[in-house]
């Protein structure tokens, strides 16, 4: 069975590896697709994690106990990264989608990022100290 | 502008994506940052689903992440450059995939909130 078409034999999504092909709005694309990965990764644990949850506190409390330390809570901050950049980049691709600005989207990249960059060290210092 | 077959999908997506900001950030404020030490024990996860809007919110969280998480993948997917058939069958397997997920979040809450007790009663009459 062929499962891929003659034109497009070539996996497009090799371009996502091309450093050449590296652009703002390539690196957006790239971006959004790594992070999207790892978010769906994330969910399907988190999911899984929460069984717990279901055996009531005596399942459930000592694993909080374990996931309250430095380590899982560093894990928290990769999460709220992949959160800021793939929520905010897929704002920015919504807006352009439906016609808003699409003429300011690469400056729009780049304040958006910056807006992440902050958001995730507020937000990890809560994480932290909270 | 995607084009008209993949539009329906990307609409949803870009509805979802907007949605999931809101209640990413409810998820994550409520979970995270206001939660003690980072993270609910039993007693305050039940407290916090003792609240009808906030099983709302959650559910709808659910229903919203699963579909932009399947539309998402899906367009991951037909990025390999799939065959029409295999494009049919990513789609089956993605709505399969996202309706078991539901499924069981729904579950996963019932049987949370069946362990509750007073400000849960209103659901298990």
């Amino acid at each position: 069975m062929n499962l891929y078409r003659p034109e497009l034999s070539r996996f497009r999504f090799l371009r996502w590896f091309d450093f050449r092909t590296w652009r703002l709005g390539m690196l957006a694309y790239i971006l959004n697709r790594v992070t999207a990965l790892g978010l769906v990764l994330y969910l399907y644990i988190h999911l899984v994690v929460l069984t717990m949850l279901a055996a009531g506190p005596k399942s459930w409390d000592p694993f909080v106990a374990i996931v309250r330390s430095p380590f899982f809570l560093a894990l928290d901050v990769i999460l709220l990264a992949g959160l800021l950049i793939h929520g905010l980049n897929g704002l920015r691709v919504a807006l352009t989608g439906f016609g808003c600005g699409v003429r300011a989207q690469k400056p729009l990249f780049v304040a958006l990022m910056l807006f992440a960059a902050i958001a995730l060290l507020i937000g990890a210092i809560k994480i932290f100290t909270g | 502008m995607p084009n008209k077959k993949s539009s329906w999908g990307w609409f949803w997506q870009a509805v979802t994506g907007i949605l999931l900001i809101l209640l990413v950030g409810l998820h994550m404020v409520a979970h995270h940052f206001v939660a003690e030490g980072g993270l609910r024990d039993f007693k305050q996860v039940i407290e916090y689903l003792s609240n009808p809007v906030i099983i709302v919110a959650e559910l709808a969280f659910l229903i919203s992440v699963t579909v932009h998480a399947m539309l998402g993948m899906r367009s991951i997917l037909f990025d390999l450059g799939l065959s029409a058939r295999m494009e049919r069958f990513v789609t089956q397997a993605s709505i399969v995939v996202g309706g078991l997920t539901v499924l069981y979040g729904f579950w996963l809450t019932y049987t949370i909130l069946a362990q509750g007790s007073a400000p849960t009663a209103f659901l298990f009459p």
